[in-house]
């Protein structure tokens, strides 16, 4: 199957600074995509990339089998929802959803008027005096009602409380269920993110760490945990993603190059939290397996 | 489109409105007021037979107030710009809500054709409309002073305004695009406007047309009919140079007297007029007749329209190649 987003060697440079750099990434249809990293890692920037609001200045995307593009076509097979949440504040939602009637060729506008009533939402007040949880849901909901084949949203969840947060999920997984979507979101919230996400993407430094489906690479890693000694036996068969050591014991993430045979080793299955950090970290600290974990992009493809 | 641009607009449509017909009011009746007194005047000197002064007869048409009003509204054209046009791409920008329309289902390009195309009809109708009350309005001051052609004369009646709204709404929205912030491009429309009507008003519109010059005996003045816009006069010699002072520097109707003449500068009633015309001393004056006018207002209409379009079609531009 054709992956919806798969790019490569995707680079977006400003002025000065570099915000995604040779970014190479598969997402097949379907998924539901977490786009997890550290702040200015180049989340927003792959987004806005794949959502037609920015061009790249090297490499190439292809979304839905063509590169992103202003083109109406396009625009309305995709649903981009940035992350300040962005409505008119003297428009109600009602406005929004005429705006959106008249905007886009397939439009649901009476999807977003039930969800909207389902979470008590009124649909006649500016979108200015509604809470930041009800503008993240009418945001969504004006969103879903564009019937997108793929959803991109930025940081949906962090305006929301943590009930929110969970109806917000659920919207997105129910949404999903009904088939034909795949969504990438971005978000640092790992718990709610492994509740409905089954791909991942992990940017740090302005480069892609991980991608793939998460039971793949939940499944490729393994924490080892031994007492302190030399590494580089271990090293030398498995990938060390990041080392711990303390003066007694010394904790490992490895991906697993094969099976791990030295019984000093305690082998333990991670959990997708303890993966993403691992990475992460390994990224920021630039010593012990950084820079080769680093160059570890594209594991687990898009089988 | 159409739709969204009239949803996100009405009310400052309807403000517009409003103000348009409080303002409209008022020029009804102080004009009403105007063209009565203006009426029974020239009845009246057309009895007396002196209507070739009523000019300087201190006839008053209407309060300062009103006439101040009118002045005023030389803004008008600016105004549509400054709050309409600057914060048209700017304040999408800063709210972030362009993230939200230019992931519609629609080009960045057709969106900014079909919002700019009805915020320029609205400012063009706008200053038109203030202008076609205050054209009317100003009749028979115009005629009183014969002061059409001059500056905050000219730029407030005929066509002339429509263009200057059209040009302020395309510099707020070019401004507000290059400049991404709405306040810098407010005060970039303001100065651009303010410096451009200052531009065409004191120098370039004295030179839309090769100007008429006319050359008068100096004891037969010759004023142009009409409200013609005056560009130079005063006397020339032989040499086709004004006068030099002489030692005495005697000046008669504000002009220089040369020495040759100076001798009838003495006495109670000095009079050089004529040594001066046996010396080859002739008076000018160059201008531009009233009757053009109207291919005046036309011209700066035009070049105001111009500067519009291309300042449009850098918005266009910048748009197209720059990601949001």
């Amino acid at each position: 199957m054709t992956p919806v987003v798969e790019t490569s060697g995707l680079t977006k440079r400003y002025r000065r600074v570099t915000a995604l750099s040779n970014c190479t990434i598969s997402v097949p249809e379907g998924r539901i995509s977490a786009l997890v990293g550290p702040n200015g890692a180049g989340k927003t920037t792959l987004l806005r990339l794949l959502a037609g609001l920015a061009a790249p200045t090297g490499g190439r995307a292809e979304v839905l089998g063509g590169p992103p593009r202003e083109n109406p076509a396009y625009l309305a097979e995709i649903g981009f929802l940035a992350q300040e949440i962005p409505l008119y504040r003297r428009l109600t939602a009602e406005d929004h959803i005429g705006i959106g009637a008249h905007l886009n060729p397939r439009w649901d506008g009476k999807l977003v008027r039930e969800r909207l009533a389902g979470l008590k939402i009124p649909l006649d007040r500016p979108a200015g005096t509604l809470s930041g949880g009800q503008r993240a849901q009418l945001a969504l909901a004006l969103t879903l009602a564009k019937r997108p084949r793929l959803l991109l949203l930025d940081e949906p969840l962090a305006a929301l409380d943590p009930l929110a947060r969970r109806n917000f999920v659920a919207a997105l997984a129910e949404a999903a269920a009904g088939g034909g979507l795949t969504i990438v979101l971005s978000s640092h919230l790992l718990a709610d993110i492994e509740r409905v996400c089954d791909h991942l993407i992990l940017l740090a430094e302005s480069q892609v760490q991980l991608c793939g489906d998460i039971e793949t690479l939940l499944a490729q890693h393994r924490i080892l945990t031994g007492p302190r000694k030399d590494t580089t036996a271990i090293a030398a068969t498995q990938t060390v993603v990041r080392e711990d050591t303390t003066p007694r014991q010394t904790t490992l993430l490895v991906k697993l190059n094969g099976p791990v045979i030295d019984p000093a080793w305690t082998v333990d299955e991670p959990n997708l939290e303890e993966i993403v950090l691992g990475y992460m970290s390994a990224g920021q600290a630039g010593h012990g397996a950084g820079p080769a974990g680093a160059r570890l992009s594209a594991v687990g493809g898009d089988r | 489109m159409t739709w969204v641009t009239w949803r996100q607009y009405r009310y400052q449509g309807a403000l517009a409105a409003a103000l348009f017909a409080a303002l409209a009011v008022v020029l009804l009746l102080t004009g009403l007021h105007a063209a009565h007194v203006w009426h029974s005047a020239l009845t009246g000197c057309a009895k007396n037979g002196t209507c070739a002064s009523l000019t300087g007869s201190g006839l008053s048409l209407s309060s300062p107030t009103f006439l101040t009003l009118v002045v005023a509204t030389s803004a008008v054209p600016l105004l549509p710009g400054l709050f309409w046009g600057a914060p048209m791409v700017a304040g999408e920008l800063e709210a972030g809500t362009h993230q939200f329309a230019w992931t519609q289902s629609i080009t960045r390009r057709r969106w900014l054709a079909v919002r700019a195309g009805w915020l320029l009809l609205a400012a063009a109708v706008l200053a038109g409309a203030v202008s076609a009350v205050v054209t009317w309005w100003s009749g028979p001051y115009n005629a009183l002073n014969a002061d059409a052609f001059q500056v905050n004369r000219f730029d407030i009646t005929g066509i002339v305004p429509a263009g200057y709204a059209v040009f302020a709404m395309a510099l707020g929205i070019c401004a507000g695009t290059l400049l991404r912030r709405t306040l810098p491009a407010l005060a970039v429309t303001l100065a651009g406007f303010t410096g451009l009507r200052a531009l065409t008003a004191l120098w370039l519109r004295l030179h839309y047309m090769t100007p008429v010059t006319v050359y008068y005996k100096l004891t037969a003045p010759f004023t142009p009919a009409g409200s013609y816009l005056g560009i130079s006069q005063g006397w020339i010699g032989p040499n086709g140079q004004p006068p030099v002072p002489g030692p005495g520097n005697y000046g008669f109707d504000g002009e220089a007297v040369p020495a040759v003449c100076e001798k009838f500068m003495s006495g109670p009633r000095p009079d050089p007029l004529p040594c001066l015309m046996a010396h080859g001393y002739r008076g000018f004056v160059t201008y531009q007749p009233a009757s053009r006018f109207w291919a005046f207002q036309g011209i700066e209409a035009g070049i105001f329209v111009v500067l519009a379009a291309i300042l449009l079609a850098v918005t266009f531009w910048v748009l197209k190649r720059r990601g949001a």
